[in-house]
């Protein structure tokens, strides 16, 4: 039987968008079945309407958001304008044990997440993928930086990343567009912190997946700010502005949104999935579509609940175990006196980043691992007279009085990967298609805990380098789990068909055919934010991929 | 991670309270409360006008024309009114509201008039000393008049912030534009 496509891709976000470009291009006929909407920038971009026209000025619906959102209104870039480009909570449920929340923030629609993604792209290293067999634990990366460079390489001329480069073994430099420039008081830490520190600690721009020059087409960044309720521009990567429109071009893509995936066909005579079955988001239809090859990128946590529901691929019994996110809130900020007549113009979508340097020259006794810096500097405006005294014609002149510059460190530390923490199949919730729903139990070890800890010590060392004063640490604790929204894990790479889900190609060990190429495919997780790499798996698996078709081993 | 994620993580605690701790019980009773002031036909769902005048009054005093629009310019009072229909549980609302007309009694004990009816000076000595008591529904009025002015097309244009410079500068003079 001749199958409906060559290909189907499940997801439109980052990685979906990644695999349509790639298979198409590479002459692949190529369904994208995307859960939601679909977006149209000329309708559904709204960064540049003003406060005045939103009804509640940037407070967000409150109610609204507290009854249908009560999780995704968690997210960082969260807003009374983004907010439809999160899910509905209601539509969408999942439990956790009672005393260990996990946010899991979902985004579907045409483009899924990368329409809010943080934009922030870095590079691993060695010292990431050897971590887990240097340490002892989880299981091996099947890679190595020198299997991954020439892809990071391709995912960053098509995307365009601005950033400078520092020349550090921890962080390789890449292929970047001119960098952004620090601020005034930045640019002090940066040198402030490079006396004290060398080349162990280093402040440098964040590394963005948002334009600075203009690159394939697309118009280079103009400093709006709120890049997460889109860019008419096209400035910053995502689906929407770059890979989807590229796969369009070649037609060979046809992408299909209000779909759900509810499972994987499989046919056990051939050991292959034949394709995947689908409920119609509107009409609630059922019905397949039939391929060759099938890649899953609908996010680490709803691949593997695909995989779940559908039962195959599992061997190992390890689909929906490692689940790893990133933990924040822990660092520091102070305040620096002086350029007092000096003030930012625009808003730069971006912050500073100070790469790992915890357990990179030397051995830190408390813990495993590390974490990287973002933040940045600035000066409070008009929102710091919401509690200021007073009140008449003084008061109303502090509006317009700027803040002493204060600069913040915050840390995005790794985590381990553990077996148990895990996402199954909850036995009776499912969502409002009648799709069993997911059960996530995850928590911080021992290791994020003293991880979190050393954030607030490092942090305020380096505002005392500066010359900082009133240096305040984070009285917060770690952060939700899932909060950092880089969760991850969920099909993991190895070596051995008995402890990973995948093979070094994103291939799983067990359906030949059946390729996870999202977050899910992470053995270990890093501290770098972790978008980069995964586009970087993607576009290797389906160079991958296409090869073995071509030869016809899948 | 950007500027504007940093501030919601250090001044997380700086906004109006009980974003993130609206129990079910209120919810439900602001979602009845939404539904029954949606079906009124007043242009005025939360304030009577003599409150709505009251508030409109007071926001003016704590941000008053200068050389640049004050808060009646900016259409202050009909952002407050909004926030207290459609975003405030009706326990906030109502201890708002209590607030208001608590401000008649101190007029009428201080010069035997309603606020509105007061002098300038009187309605000023008033709400200075209610400042200076840090009252809470006080405190609110004064953010929601301050968010409320410096997001208004007048006070984001009176302020430099709209419209938007489209470029970066880190090191700016204070007086670029």
């Amino acid at each position: 039987m001749l199958a409906d496509f060559d290909a189907i891709v499940v997801g439109s976000g980052i990685t979906g968008g990644w695999a349509a470009k790639e298979l198409t291009e590479l002459g692949l006929r190529t369904l994208v079945l995307e859960a939601g909407r679909p977006i149209l920038p000329e309708q559904d971009y709204v960064e540049h309407k003003p406060p005045w026209e939103m009804p509640f000025r940037g407070l967000g619906d409150r109610r609204a958001n507290a009854s249908r959102q009560s999780i995704q209104r968690h997210s960082a870039t969260f807003d009374e304008m983004s907010h439809v480009f999160w899910t509905d909570d209601v539509k969408n449920p999942y439990s956790t044990p009672a005393d260990r929340p996990f946010h899991w923030f979902r985004a579907r629609q045409v483009g899924g997440k990368s329409i809010i993604w943080g934009r922030q792209v870095y590079r691993w290293s060695d010292l990431d993928f050897e971590a887990n067999l240097r340490d002892g634990i989880a299981v091996d990366w099947p890679i190595r930086y020198v299997d991954i460079a020439p892809w990071y390489d391709h995912v960053e001329r098509f995307i365009g990343v601005s950033g400078r480069k520092e020349g550090l073994a921890q962080l390789p430099d890449g292929e970047f567009l001119p960098p952004m420039a620090l601020n005034c008081a930045e640019q002090h830490v940066r040198e402030r912190m490079q006396a004290r520190f060398g080349r162990e600690r280093v402040l440098t721009i964040g590394r963005v997946a948002v334009l600075t020059e203009a690159h394939n087409g697309r118009a280079p960044c103009h400093y709006c700010g709120p890049c997460h309720r889109g860019c008419i521009t096209r400035s910053y990567f995502s689906s929407v502005n770059a890979t989807l429109p590229v796969a369009r071009a070649t037609g060979r893509l046809t992408l299909r949104p209000f779909s759900i995936v509810k499972s994987l066909v499989y046919d056990s005579r051939q050991n292959r999935v034949t394709g995947v079955r689908i409920i119609d988001a509107q009409t609630r239809d059922e019905r397949e579509y039939t391929a060759r090859v099938v890649f899953l990128c609908a996010s680490a946590l709803e691949s593997a609940r695909i995989l779940l529901n559908s039962g195959v691929a599992n061997s190992s019994g390890q689909v929906g175990r490692n689940i790893m996110d990133h933990m924040k809130w822990g660092g520091a900020s102070g305040q620096l006196a002086g350029w007092t007549d000096r003030r930012v113009i625009g808003n730069r979508p971006n912050g500073i980043y100070v790469p790992r340097f915890r357990n990179v020259a030397s051995r830190h006794p408390d813990f495993i691992r590390g974490y990287g810096f973002q933040g940045g500097a600035g000066r409070a405006g008009w929102d710091a007279a919401l509690h200021a005294p007073g009140i008449g014609r003084a008061f109303k002149e502090r509006l317009s009085q700027l803040g002493p510059w204060t600069m913040s460190f915050a840390g995005f530390g790794e985590m381990l990967p553990r077996e148990e923490n895990r996402a199954t199949l909850h036995p009776t919730l499912v969502d409002a298609w009648g799709i069993p729903s997911l059960h996530i139990d995850c928590r911080w070890s021992d290791n994020e805990r003293a991880i979190h800890r050393d954030m607030n010590v490092a942090a305020a060392e380096l505002l005392e380098a500066a010359g900082a004063i009133h240096i305040e640490r984070s009285t917060s604790g770690p952060s939700t789990p899932g909060g950092t929204n880089h969760e991850m894990g969920t099909a993991r790479m190895g070596r051995d068909p008995k402890t990973s889900v995948l093979n070094g190609w994103n291939q799983t060990w067990d359906v030949p055919n059946l390729f996870v190429t999202d977050g899910a495919a992470m053995a270990s997780s890093g501290c770098q934010n972790p978008s980069l790499t995964y586009m970087a798996l993607t576009a290797r698996a389906c160079h991958y991929a296409v090869e073995r078709l071509k030869q016809g081993e899948l | 991670m950007d500027r504007r994620e940093l501030i919601k993580w250090l001044v997380a605690t700086a906004g109006l309270q009980g974003l993130a701790s609206l129990a079910p019980a209120e919810l439900l009773a602001l979602g009845r409360d939404v539904h029954r002031r949606a079906a009124s036909r007043n242009a005025l769902r939360a304030l009577s006008p003599h409150a709505e005048q009251t508030v409109a009054i007071a926001a003016e005093r704590i941000l008053p024309a200068t050389d640049t629009p004050g808060a009646t310019d900016a259409g202050v009072s009909a952002f407050i009114e909004k926030m207290l229909a459609d975003w405030h549980t009706p326990a906030e609302r109502d201890r708002f509201l209590a607030g208001v007309r608590d401000l008649d009694v101190r007029c009428r004990a201080r010069a035997a008039r309603d606020f509105v009816d007061c002098t300038e000076p009187d309605q000023v000595a008033v709400l200075t000393a209610l400042d200076a008591a840090h009252e809470e529904w006080f405190a609110r009025l004064k953010y929601l008049t301050v968010y409320g002015y410096c997001t208004s097309e007048p006070g984001m244009r009176a302020l430099g912030l709209y419209p938007l410079p489209g470029r970066y500068d880190g090191c700016a003079p204070l007086d670029a534009r």
